[in-house]
């Protein structure tokens, strides 16, 4: 990941955050590289074992945004 | 979008040089041979949605657009407020200047350029204006826009910026309108300002703008402004008034297409339907509902043809690859320089060649393209590839595109994986080119090691009942009806009176001055008739169970049970006329609702010929703490009925009441001719509210004139109140059909913009004003609107297939807990009446939408969601384990 070596692993809602995501990209915005994005179906699909792999796997921060 | 070549200008068509293009352009896109060509196409019907210019206000030398940098027009505001506009969605002054200019004198112009303190709108610029354009009617949509304008606008900057808007009346009529526009005052603190600006200086070295205005109380007022914005209205240009002419379609002073309110989508010419604004001034979702009803309207005509032309394309056998090892092909798309320009694709492909279970990794310059796709299936065939991941945009949009190139070489769609190097890569980390390459490996890898768990799956065919119900037989439902049922589907109507047609019997004339009693009686003649429809009278909706395609309830018809299975339902149960409590309502004969007055034209009441000074007072019951909506229709109901009065005798005194005029479209010009006949308008406002005196002899109104400031009394012999529409509240009807009701009782549509003839749940449609208050054309429209999306339900009758990616319960595991049952949304899940599993939970394939809540809660592990299934996220969570 980036220089400053955080590592953020996000995981997006299908219908609204990854849409923005999208729409980060489209508008041409520009942000840290230091996230890797799971795309999931809803929000409603999370479970604490996805955060808890995460975390186990070395990330410094799990977002979820639905 | 596609590029042209404009011949007029290219050197290489006028005289054989440059051709530049042809050889810079990746996919040898240009052709130079093509030449214009006239097409012939035999059509049954014509829809003409020509749309409207935005009105040009340079011909006003009293605004000075075109000479004040900082007067701008309210499209021009629309793109600074844009992320994606001039100024990247910052709002500042000189907006028409360019963001880094490169002449001198715009350079030494745009030292000038600050943050504004103040913004003015001013309404019905190109509007509600016959004397400095030609231009009478409303345009209907500019309020809201100045209002949504200001607000974003602050928004943005915060206090800092006042915002003021010049109007002659907040026309906010539209649903959830009002209460938007009242936000904007309370919470936003957006000044509203009654009053029309003469005209606009501007000072020659600040270039702030200076206007001076006339306020409510008669006080001239001066003030400066940073940046001044003209709500220009809609207007339809010569062009598509010449083509109207000449394709033989009347149209009306304005320039819109003359529409009856009983077929507001047909033209004066047989054949042809008019949709958005050419058909009237309108908003968004009015012109999605125009441009439904008009479908609806073209294909009724058509119906005995469909499907006559229709190909079918040949399917391709699918192989099964369960049990195989995977074979994966990964593509990367270098998206033209999209992603190519960041992203080393080729170090990419080469390191995607390196992942297991990958067999095959390949570029492509546009991985989308035609050639592209048949190139995929050859690979898939040569190379006996069973996963395809493809890296390059969003999948929710290309998605679909290469699970179908996957059908067309014989793989289920869903060994399909899609991983986005561009929007969520290239584009936003375009700066760190290294960064982004390495970012691209690692979702690929990701992707990859999905691709790797997916499994083909099944989509369940879901039988579609063609039989329809329609709750509610007035004007909405009874358009709905007849077009399905001209369309060739079996409709049954249920109405809980004895009687068709709703609301509309009680109406006297619309807006356009057709007799509505008569034009209702041969809607419900052509409805009655009509073989395919069956109208069940005195009859109520006990049940619903069901889905879409497959409802089944149990009506109560004349105090008999019935059964009925239906596929699809419209729900246009309607609102009723409110029954004031205020302006002493039921204390005298005298005092009525617009409807009572209507009742006494339509019987020609004796009472009408002794009325010698009539009143109407607006609002009643509208626009108040308790019912915050604007009713819509109530304005023009009483100019139509106060021109009646004063037609009729032309010595009656007509006074209306008043809090804005909302005559929008067309109808303002009756709100004209209402006062040319002398019809007194007197505004009120709401803390000093009309006071009616009810006495023996006499009937007295007292109220401050807004012109005067002085309080009038007014004896009349007739006062009627414009009562608001309520809406019906039907819970019951909202529960069985799992659709929202709104705080006022309002069925939510599933989109207030783009869906707003159906609800969020598949197979149930909503229309007329049960949905909001609207006039009998609008009924009509939404109506005939609902039936057209119901229709492309029906139209898939053959080809409608649930989603692959649901969940699935392994009921070996499944613990009878229930969780899933009361978590589930879309009531998917359900115990097992009978079998081996009795007792266990099952979700229905066709009510579940995939969201995955069922799978995150089910406490035994024992729910499954296809396509992204616990060990397909945990494996994409293991392959960071390189990253992080």
């Amino acid at each position: 990941m980036s220089e400053n070596n955080v590592k953020i692993v996000s995981f997006l809602c299908n219908w609204c955050s990854y849409g923005a995501a999208d729409l980060a990209g489209v508008s041409r915005l520009e942000y840290p590289a230091d996230i890797r994005v799971i795309r999931i179906p809803c929000s409603g699909r999370m479970s604490p074992k996805f955060i808890l792999s995460a975390l186990r796997e070395g990330a410094d921060a799990v977002w979820v945004s639905g | 979008m596609k590029y042209c070549i404009d011949p007029s200008i290219c050197l290489k068509l006028l005289k054989d040089k440059c051709g530049t293009c042809e050889e810079v352009c990746p996919t040898n896109a240009i052709d130079y041979s093509q030449t214009e060509t006239e097409l012939t196409i035999q059509a049954g019907s014509v829809i003409f949605a020509p749309g409207f210019k935005p009105f040009d206000p340079s011909r006003f030398d009293n605004y000075q657009y075109a000479n004040y940098a900082n007067v701008v027009t309210s499209m021009e505001f629309e793109r600074i407020l844009s992320a994606t506009g001039p100024t990247g969605g910052h709002v500042t002054t000189l907006p028409k200047l360019p963001a880094k200019p490169k002449k001198k004198a715009d350079k030494l112009l745009a030292e000038k350029r600050k943050d504004p303190k103040k913004i003015a709108w001013f309404q019905c610029v190109g509007s509600r204006d016959i004397n400095k354009c030609d231009n009478a009617y409303c345009s209907s949509v500019c309020c809201m826009y100045a209002v949504k304008e200001a607000v974003i606008a602050k928004e943005h900057a915060g206090d800092d910026l006042e915002c003021s808007i010049f109007f002659m009346d907040m026309r906010t009529p539209g649903k959830e309108f009002e209460k938007y526009y009242e936000n904007a005052k309370s919470s936003y603190g957006i000044n509203f300002i009654r009053s029309r600006v003469h005209s606009v200086t501007e000072d020659p070295d600040s270039l702030d703008l200076n206007i001076n205005y006339v306020d409510e109380f008669g006080q001239m007022v001066s003030d400066t402004y940073d940046m001044i914005v003209l709500s220009i209205g809609l207007e339809i240009p010569d062009e598509t008034r010449e083509f109207a002419k000449k394709i033989g379609i009347d149209i009306s002073e304005g320039g819109f297409a003359k529409t009856s309110s009983f077929e507001p989508v047909s033209t004066s010419r047989d054949g042809i339907h008019v949709a958005g604004v050419f058909n009237s001034p309108k908003d968004i979702p009015e012109s999605v509902l125009d441009a439904n009803a008009a479908a609806s309207a073209a294909g009724d005509s058509l119906s005995h043809v469909r499907d006559t032309l229709t190909q079918v394309p040949e399917k391709v056998e699918e192989i099964n690859v369960v049990g195989e090892r995977p074979r994966i092909g990964v593509f990367i798309c270098d998206c033209g320089s999209n992603i190519k320009g960041v992203v080393d694709c080729e170090a990419v492909t080469e390191y995607a060649k390196s992942l297991p279970y990958v067999d095959f990794a390949y570029e492509s310059m546009f991985a989308c393209s035609q050639d592209a796709q048949d190139k995929m299936v050859e690979y898939i065939k040569e190379k006996n590839l069973n996963r395809i991941v493809v890296a390059a945009c969003t999948p929710k949009t290309h998605e679909p595109l290469f699970q179908e190139t996957l059908s067309n070489s014989g793989l289920n769609k869903y060994l399909f994986e899609m991983t986005n190097i561009r929007n969520h890569n290239s584009w936003v980390h375009k700066n760190n080119p290294d960064i982004a390459t390495q970012k691209a490996k690692d979702l690929v890898r990701m992707a990859v090691a999905k691709s790797a768990l997916a499994e083909p799956l099944a989509e369940e065919k879901i039988n579609l009942n063609d039989t329809i119900m329609v709750v509610g037989g007035g004007i909405a439902g009874l358009s709905a009806a007849k077009s399905l049922a001209m369309q060739g589907y079996e409709t049954h109507i249920i109405e809980k009176k004895d009687i068709l047609g709703g609301e509309a019997r009680k109406i006297y004339k619309t807006a356009q001055g057709e007799s509505v009693q008569d034009e209702l009686d041969k809607l419900i003649d052509s409805v009655i008739t009509n073989d395919n429809i069956k109208v069940h009278l005195n009859t109520t909706l006990d049940s619903v169970d069901g889905f879409v395609g497959n409802f089944r309830s149990t009506l109560t018809e004349n105090g008999q049970p019935i059964e009925l299975e239906y596929g699809a339902a419209v729900l246009a149960t309607g609102a009723k006329g409110y029954e004031p409590t205020e302006y002493g309502y039921g204390s005298d004969d005298r005092i009525m609702t617009s409807l009572g007055l209507d009742a006494l034209f339509v019987e020609s009441s004796e009472k009408l010929d002794a009325v010698k000074s009539a009143v109407f007072i607006q609002c009643v019951g509208s626009r108040e703490p308790d019912r915050p909506y604007c009713s819509r229709v109530c304005c023009t109901h009483s100019i139509d009925n106060a021109i009646e009065l004063k037609e009729r005798n032309p010595e009656t005194d007509v006074y209306i009441l008043y809090r804005d005029i909302r005559a929008y479209g067309e109808r303002e010009l009756l709100y004209k001719k209402a006062r040319e006949l002398g019809v007194i308008f007197i505004r009120y406002s709401t803390d000093d509210k009309p006071v009616v005196q009810v006495e023996k002899e006499t009937l007295t109104i007292k109220v401050t004139d807004h012109v005067l400031g002085k309080p009038l009394e007014i004896e009349a012999d007739l006062l009627t109140l414009a009562s608001a529409l309520i809406p019906r509240r039907d819970e019951q009807l909202a529960n069985f059909f799992k659709v929202p009701l709104n705080d006022e009782g309002f069925f939510v549509e599933k989109h207030a913009k783009l869906g707003p003839a159906e609800f969020a749940t598949d197979g149930v449609y909503v229309c007329g004003s049960g949905h909001y208050p609207k006039p009998l054309n609008e009924a009509v429209t939404q109506g005939r609107a609902s039936a057209s999306r119901l229709l492309t339900l029906l139209a898939k009758k053959d080809s409608l297939f649930t989603s692959g990616t649901i969940a699935t319960i392994d009921f070996e595991n499944c613990c009878s807990c229930g969780v899933c049952i009361s978590i589930c949304p879309y009531s998917a899940p359900d115990f097992q009446n009978e079998g081996r599993f009795a007792g266990k939970a099952d979700i229905n394939p066709v009510l579940c939408k995939g969201c995955g809540l069922c799978v995150a809660s089910c406490r035994s592990g024992a729910i499954h969601l296809r396509g992204f299934d616990t060990n397909q996220i945990l494996t994409q969570i293991f392959a960071l384990d390189e990253v992080v």
